[in-house]
């Protein structure tokens, strides 16, 4: 489908802005029943076809055994979570609620006062129109789509369809069954054939109320020879009043066309991130993935990249760091299903305060995927001995020309690094703070410049044990 | 992953009182049998998550075999020792057909013998003793979450106890060999294995097939319970050569103390199916293991290698490496975890795995984990890698006037050689060499095909 100038600038959004219409309810009841599901539907003037979605979903979320394989999913409560709230509901919180910790880490980070309020998730009046606006002008003349998932549902109902639910139907695991029953909120992406949009999306100068979901949904579709840079999250820790966040993700890389994803993922320690995110990269398509955890309680996230056509190429930097009482069950995983593709994975992991790195990850190399070339590559870093650190890789090749390596070290922090750079009039705090700081700049590098000074600042916080 | 309804009809009380009953065995031997079952009940067939979509069970058929009850002395025992070798136990289906020592192994007091023959009346208590210390002073002597380890522990036949007094230094390997493939029946034995201080040796456990197979499958489960006392060092080589319809199961477990060192050199190359664990726990200061271990398959082989490595104590050392080479549609599951406990500063620790395909329809799943819990460690890493052959070796052979297919043949016997060089008599390792490369012809068909 290919859009024109004319149905973009014709958006009247204001035809499509459910909120007004709502009179009966502003929130559904704590807990999930089918009823919710149906409700959400309903608030939300969805087509039957998304009815229908949302029920398969719910259906499979009851059938599906609870995951063991990674602890404390079981302790998340979820009859007491309200799985959907009418977005002004939101903001009704004052800036004085919020926890003055987190108010410290806006300062030392350097957040700018107007959005320290909207990261605090007490009020959506952050205005990122000023600067969202030219870069929206932009984008339309280039036939760029970037909008609400729920907005993108009613506008681009067609290309919306084809694609929603098809890298990751609902029955791939209990946590995307979740968010296909009750998705709310998200990206949705159109980039049109051949177009190479020159600045990066980020989803911050987008992101209202609505869009800071526990359960958004984010949809990219990358037309033939186009290019994206995608940017989720921000450095500063999102203060969530509800501690579930169970979001999917999916990229669909037409031919030719190149999408980067970049996620700086901070969420506040008391919040389970439970996110599928999965790509399907077409021929010679490339799609990256750099992704980095350091907030949340838990987080389990292993990005995914199908390779689905010859020749096209994977690309994933998986960076976490736990501090303590945080669990970070992150990694990364690549199948090869076509032949002469690609894949990277590099993981850099760091463990502090009692906390726990995992690196769970999947290489596998499909009958049929001839030629493959993939390397794995994870570096765990630890900072002391009350932390752990664990690496669990599969690797099933079932392709004999297939070249594969994976190496992994884990270690923690030299002492005649920190001695050379105390010499060198460096505190034994800073010296360790710049060599975590090179330990992950495989990372850092991939990142817009102030992303990544943002980034550096916030890994010298949590070294210094100033985040909560 | 598929897996094999686990129905084994022969795992219930009453078979398992029938063989501790016609064994004669102490109360504490049926103690131990029963706990063995209740915990075989309890478990899954894997209870590691981290690896239960990677059991692969479909070859096998549980139901296709009857274990014998009672393993006891053939009418007549061989009592020939093999060249060079200081003691041997030969175990043909249900009987002992062969044991014996060196001079110097009896007059030192080495014991290579079967439970039944230690416990029986009469016989000599202090033995006795030591087997019953063996398996109940120091805690499992197999893990207590695989079920199959449990299987073995309550249902065996035949038990053989490996004893070397303190200071004793045997030159030549101790030889246990196992025959088996009567069609329709199963082998179910354990070993102990336990060195006293500074004692050292060396085992060659040699599994073989002992009659040409026939319809059914055959089963073998076997273990290897070994305990190192401060300062022992022990060898352990064992060549895996079942016939193509023998089934086998098998755990070895292998508990450090102090400064000792343990050395395995494992070859897998026949049998329809192989399952394999090994549970290295570094347990005391200083101790160390190295272990190599290849699999070399073909046809519709499945192996399953894996190994677990337990860093407990101070300066600890594990040197671990998997290498496989698959032909045709064989199967190789290559899974690992080295776990590096609170306790275990100064670990040095090391996983390798590594695959070769030969084949368009041969598969390989590799997975080397690592928990680590002390950071403070000289090394701990883990490595693998899958690939063809390097055309540049084959070139580099070519080159230098052979045939391509020899030139393959070399590389790929260069690849398991670490295992075989470490065989530790000279026919043994022949035999092995023989044996790899018998293997080449059926990766001829397969690259015509």
């Amino acid at each position: 489908m290919t859009l024109t100038q004319r149905e973009l600038v014709s958006n009247d959004r204001s035809k499509f802005d459910f909120k007004d219409q709502i009179v009966y309810l502003t929130q559904t009841k704590r807990g999930l029943t089918r009823d919710t599901v149906e409700e959400i539907s309903r608030i939300k003037g969805e087509p039957e076809w998304m009815r229908q979605f949302r029920l398969r979903a719910y259906e499979h979320w009851l059938k599906r055994p609870m995951p063991t394989w990674t602890e404390g999913l079981d302790r998340i409560d979820y009859d007491k979570i309200v799985y959907y709230r009418k977005p002004s509901d939101r903001e009704e919180k004052s800036w004085d609620d919020v926890p003055e910790q987190i108010k410290q880490t806006f300062e030392r980070l350097g957040i700018p006062e107007a959005e320290r309020q909207f990261l605090a998730g007490v009020g959506a009046q952050y205005d990122s129109e000023v600067v969202y606006h030219s870069v929206k002008e932009e984008l339309t003349k280039l036939g760029v789509v970037f909008m609400g998932t729920d907005q993108a549902l009613h506008e681009y109902p067609e290309i919306f369809q084809k694609h929603f639910g098809t890298v990751i139907p609902p029955e791939d695991n209990k946590f995307s069954a979740l968010n296909s029953a009750v998705w709310s909120g998200g990206s949705f992406v159109y980039v049109p054939k051949g177009v190479e949009v020159p600045l990066p999306l980020q989803a911050y100068f987008r992101i209202n109320g609505e869009n800071t979901g526990q359960f958004e949904r984010t949809l990219i579709v990358v037309d033939e020879g186009a290019k994206v840079h995608y940017i989720e999250g921000c450095t500063a820790p999102i203060y969530a009043t509800d501690s579930l966040h169970a979001a999917v993700v999916e990229v669909v890389a037409l031919p030719g066309s190149k999408v980067r994803y970049t996620t700086i993922q901070n969420w506040s320690n008391d919040v389970y991130n439970l996110v599928t995110k999965r790509a399907h990269a077409y021929e010679n398509a490339t799609v990256e993935w750099i992704d980095a955890n350091t907030g949340s309680r838990k987080t389990v996230k292993y990005p995914s990249i199908y390779l689905r056509g010859r020749g096209a190429t994977a690309d994933i930097i998986s960076v976490a760091v736990a501090g303590a009482g945080q669990h970070q069950d992150t990694g990364a995983k690549a199948v090869h299903l076509a032949p002469d593709t690609r894949s990277r994975i590099v993981s850099k992991s760091v463990s502090k305060d009692g906390g726990r790195a995992t690196y769970r990850g999947q290489l596998k190399v499909a009958p049929g995927a001839t030629g493959v070339v993939a390397s794995v590559r994870c570096d765990a870093l630890m900072l002391d001995d009350v932390s752990r650190s664990d690496t669990y890789p599969y690797i099933d090749i079932q392709e004999d020309d297939t070249t594969m390596s994976h190496e992994a070290t884990v270690g923690r922090v030299s002492q005649d690094q920190i001695f050379y750079l105390m010499s060198r009039g460096l505190t034994e705090n800073e010296a360790t703070n710049l060599i975590v700081q090179g330990f992950l700049e495989v990372f850092t590098k991939e990142l817009p410049m102030e992303y990544a000074i943002e980034f550096n600042r916030l890994v010298k916080m949590e070294m210094e044990g100033a985040l909560g | 992953m598929i897996r094999a309804p686990l129905d084994i009809p022969f795992a219930a009380e009453a078979n398992l009182r029938q063989i501790s009953s016609e064994l004669a065995e102490p109360g504490w031997l049926l103690e131990d049998r029963l706990e063995a079952l209740r915990l075989y009940g309890e478990l899954p067939p894997e209870a590691n998550q981290l690896f239960t979509t990677y059991l692969d069970l479909r070859p096998v058929r549980f139901a296709d075999v009857q274990p014998y009850t009672v393993t006891g002395d053939a009418a007549e025992v061989s009592a020939d020792l093999p060249a060079g070798a200081s003691a041997f136990l030969h175990v043909r289906e249900d009987r002992v057909v062969g044991r014996a020592l060196s001079e110097q192994a009896r007059e030192s007091g080495v014991v290579v013998d079967t439970f039944a023959n230690l416990l029986r009346d009469g016989g000599d208590r202090q033995t006795a003793d030591l087997l019953a210390l063996a398996m109940l002073k120091h805690g499992p002597t197999l893990p207590e979450n695989d079920k199959f380890a449990q299987l073995t522990r309550s249902m065996a036949s035949v038990g053989v106890f490996v004893h070397v007094p303190a200071a004793v230094t045997l030159p030549g390997p101790i030889v246990v060999r196992w025959s088996v493939g009567q069609p329709g029946r199963a082998l179910i034995s354990r070993t102990l294995v336990s060195l006293e201080k500074r004692a050292h040796a060396s085992i060659l456990e040699e599994q073989v097939e002992s009659t040409p197979a026939d319809g059914l499958q055959s089963l073998w489960t076997g273990t290897m319970e070994v305990r190192l006392s401060e300062g022992a060092t022990l060898d352990v080589a064992a060549q895996e050569d079942f016939g193509p319809k023998t089934v086998s199961f098998v755990n070895r477990q292998a508990t450090l103390e102090r400064d000792s060192t343990l050395r395995w050199a494992l070859a897998t190359v026949g049998g329809a199916f192989v399952k394999s664990r090994i549970d290295n726990i570094l347990a005391g200061r200083g101790s160390s293991v190295n272990q190599v271990e290849i699999g070399f398959g073909g046809g519709n082989q499945v192996f399953d290698l894996t190994s677990y490595t337990r860093h407990v104590a101070e300066d600890t050392t594990g040197d671990l490496l998997s290498k496989g080479v698959f032909l045709d549609r064989a199967r190789g599951y290559l899974k690992g975890l080295i776990e590096i406990e609170k306790t275990a500063r100064g670990t040095d620790s090391f996983l390798g795995e590594f695959a070769m395909l030969l084949a368009k329809r041969a598969r390989s799943v590799a997975i080397p984990s690592l928990e680590i819990d002390q950071p403070d460690v000289r090394r701990a890493s883990h490595s693998s890698s899958v690939g063809p052959i390097d055309e540049s070796q084959i070139f580099y052979l070519m080159s230098r006037g052979l045939p391509r297919d020899l030139a393959r043949k070399f590389i790929v016997l260069g690849f398991l050689e670490p295992v075989v060089a470490r065989i530790p008599l000279t026919d043994a390792q022949d035999r092995l060499r023989e044996l790899l490369d018998r293997k080449w012809p059926s990766a001829e068909s397969a690259q015509a095909a």
